[in-house]
């Protein structure tokens, strides 16, 4: 009964390993295995602190690297646009065995490091200038609103003095500027200028108007667009305000108000020139700071597309180096011989198979020193373990969902490939829907290949992960369908009815004719008004004799166990 | 006609069939999945069909239904 193959039927036999490896040839030992995957490790280190293990400073190293590559990847998702970061299966491996390993791993860090140095500085810029970005377009506004209010009190002060030329006309020599912004100055009232959020405006004004007595004037406008916040994206709406005021205290008073509400004060000057000046001179600061902050987010995306291109081989190498650090944490370090001694299970028929992959180890290393492999004959029970393929593994992950089964017992999931699908079927049974899932499984299966590779979404690696499971579901839905005389809630007529209908009393009723439909439910049912009677009792009584015969079933698995 | 007669043969059909695919499924690493795959299917096949045509032979009740009005 199959006795050159292992079979589901029961889980495989296991054999308790001793390994003594040499410490040269540790890591790649511990390679080569964890590539194979056939051996379970015991901890013989039970009673140590994580922290006291022998391996715990290279295991340090490797979650710094994992942390760097963590945070690579948070920076890429922050990006707006997309940046690609190539799959693992295209990506060229990173050699960490052999004599050059150590140097590998030594650049590995190297480069992580600088390329979160370089992050995280050019992150500190783009925000600093994003700020004086900030302020500049506020003092720009500013300059802009103050320029409308002092033309309005130019305009109200050239009824009185009309002599005078204009202030705002740029012909006039320096000192006729001069004198006349002294003379001026009687009409002009000193002033406080900023911006404040459009929230606060009524709250100041109050509060400034009750302070002073009404010994001011204030006059404020909308700024249109709103500033965002670059650190947290929040908008806020601000206005430009502007207070005239007389004498030093109350000037002193108004800005320590201001200030105190949240107000940004911004100096201006009173003359119309000077403002000119200050606004040329603030819109090119503006302009070279958006400059540099645009160049900034250039040499940022280009560098994180070239972390993009590498990061996947990163994290793998990563992952892999701290699991295989930790594996080495459960061996027993015997320093004098400087060897490790580790014991664990591993299946009987896969003995050679990992001779050989301490043999290729050796051979990679480039050492000569082979590690050993000792079979213990023991007493205890091994772990149960069962080999399945890419069809028979969502079966046997299913049952052990609902616990493990004990070493070389019989195994449920063996039946299950056949039982789970057909109790499905049977509460789906419908030849139309069972269509429809077995195309869209056959169809997950010829796309098998592409689709493991890329990077499903969660619920549609659910889904493909069970194809075998939905194809084999749907090929007995297309049999219980057939049964129920189901295709899309409507009955085939498939061979001549059981039943004949005749007029009676004003109804319909069928009389039997003493044929019984071949195959399935009669399709003169669908069409009675008691049909749901006839069914519904129907297919209870099935599925309890189905149950009964089922549980039985599985009575004699314990039997045979 | 209405009578447990296909049952019985059919159930002898299905025992052979058993028969058959234990002895004929070629040896290999996946023999014993397959042959008790195809075993419980022939199995559980019969069994349906088997109480599903059970159900019919002898009919308690009789299907009625409100005549189709004319137009």
């Amino acid at each position: 009964m199959g006795d050159d193959y292992p079979s589901m039927f029961r889980s495989e036999p296991m054999s308790s390993v001793e390994l003594y490896i040499p410490r040269e040839v540790a890591h790649d030992t511990v390679t080569e295995l964890g590539e194979l995957g056939n051996v379970q490790f015991n901890d013989l280190n039970p009673n140590v602190n994580p922290f006291q293990r022998s391996f715990v400073g290279e295991i340090r190293r490797f979650e710094d690297m994992a942390r760097r590559t963590r945070f690579f990847i948070s920076q890429i998702e922050k990006e707006k646009d997309p940046i690609l970061i190539r799959p693992l299966s295209d990506s060229a491996p990173l050699i960490t065995v052999g004599p050059r390993a150590a140097r590998t791993i030594d650049e590995l860090d190297e480069v992580l490091g600088e390329h979160e140095a370089r992050l995280l500085q050019m992150n500190e810029s783009y925000k600093t200038l994003s700020e004086r970005t900030k302020e500049l377009v506020e003092a720009r506004h500013v300059l802009r609103e103050t320029a409308v209010f002092f033309d309005m009190a130019e305009t109200q002060q050239t009824e009185v003095r009309s002599s005078f030329d204009d202030s705002s006309a740029p012909l006039l020599q320096y000192d006729d500027r001069e004198t006349q912004h002294s003379s001026t100055l009687q009409f002009e009232l000193e002033f406080v200028a900023g911006t404040i959020e459009r929230s606060h405006i009524p709250t100041l004004e109050r509060v400034l108007w009750r302070l002073l007595r009404g010994n001011l004037y204030m006059n404020h406008t909308d700024i249109a667009e709103p500033f965002v916040d670059p650190v947290t994206g929040v908008e806020t709406r601000k206005n430009v305000f502007i207070i005239f005021a007389h004498g030093e205290s109350i000037l002193a008073k108004i800005r320590k108000v201001a200030e105190s509400m949240g107000a940004t004060l911004y100096p201006i000057d009173a003359n119309a020139d000077k403002r000119a000046d200050s606004l040329r001179e603030v819109t090119a600061r503006l302009e070279d700071v958006q400059t540099v902050l645009y160049h900034t987010g250039l040499t940022r995306r280009s560098e994180l597309m070239i972390i993009g291109e590498n990061l996947s081989r990163w994290q793998d190498v990563v992952c892999k180096e701290k699991a295989i650090y930790e594996t080495m944490n459960f061996f027993n370090y015997d320093v004098r011989r400087k060897t490790l001694v580790a014991k664990g299970w591993c299946p009987t028929r896969d003995l050679v198979v990992i001779q050989a992959a301490l043999r290729r180890a050796t051979e990679e290393s480039g050492t000569n020193v082979v590690p050993i492999l000792h079979e213990l004959p023991t007493n205890k029970t091994p772990p149960t373990f069962v080999r399945t393929n890419k069809f028979t593994e969502g079966f046997q992950a299913i049952m052990d969902s609902y616990g493990t089964a004990t070493y070389q017992e019989v195994n449920p999931g063996l039946f299950a490939i056949i039982t789970f699908p057909f109790l499905f079927a049977i509460m789906f049974g419908d030849i139309g829907h069972g269509l429809i899932i077995l195309f869209a499984a056959l169809y997950m299966i010829a796309n098998e290949r592409k689709w493991a590779r890329i990077e499903l979404g969660e619920i549609t690696a659910i889904f493909f992960s069970g194809r075998y499971i939905i194809l084999l579901m749907g090929l007995f839905s297309l049999y219980t369908g057939l049964i129920y005389n189901d295709i899309f809630s409507r009955t085939l007529h498939l061979w001549r009815s059981g039943w004949d209908w005749v007029d009676m009393n004003g109804m319909e009723v069928g009389v039997p004719t003493g044929r019984v439909y071949p195959f399935g439910l009669d399709p003169a049912w669908r069409a009675a008004d008691n049909g749901l009677v006839f069914s519904n009792s129907y297919k209870m009584k099935m599925s309890v004799v189905l149950g009964v015969i089922h549980v039985c079933l599985s009575f004699t698995f314990t039997l045979a166990s | 006609m209405a009578s447990l007669f296909p049952v019985v043969f059919l159930f002898i059909v299905l025992l052979g069939l058993e028969v058959c695919t234990y002895l004929l499924v070629p040896k290999g690493p996946q023999q014993v999945t397959i042959r008790t795959a195809i075993m419980l299917t022939f199995a559980a096949c019969y069994l349906m069909w088997m109480v599903t045509y059970m159900a019919q032979v002898h009919p308690l009740i009789a299907p009625y239904r409100s005549p189709k009005l004319e137009t």
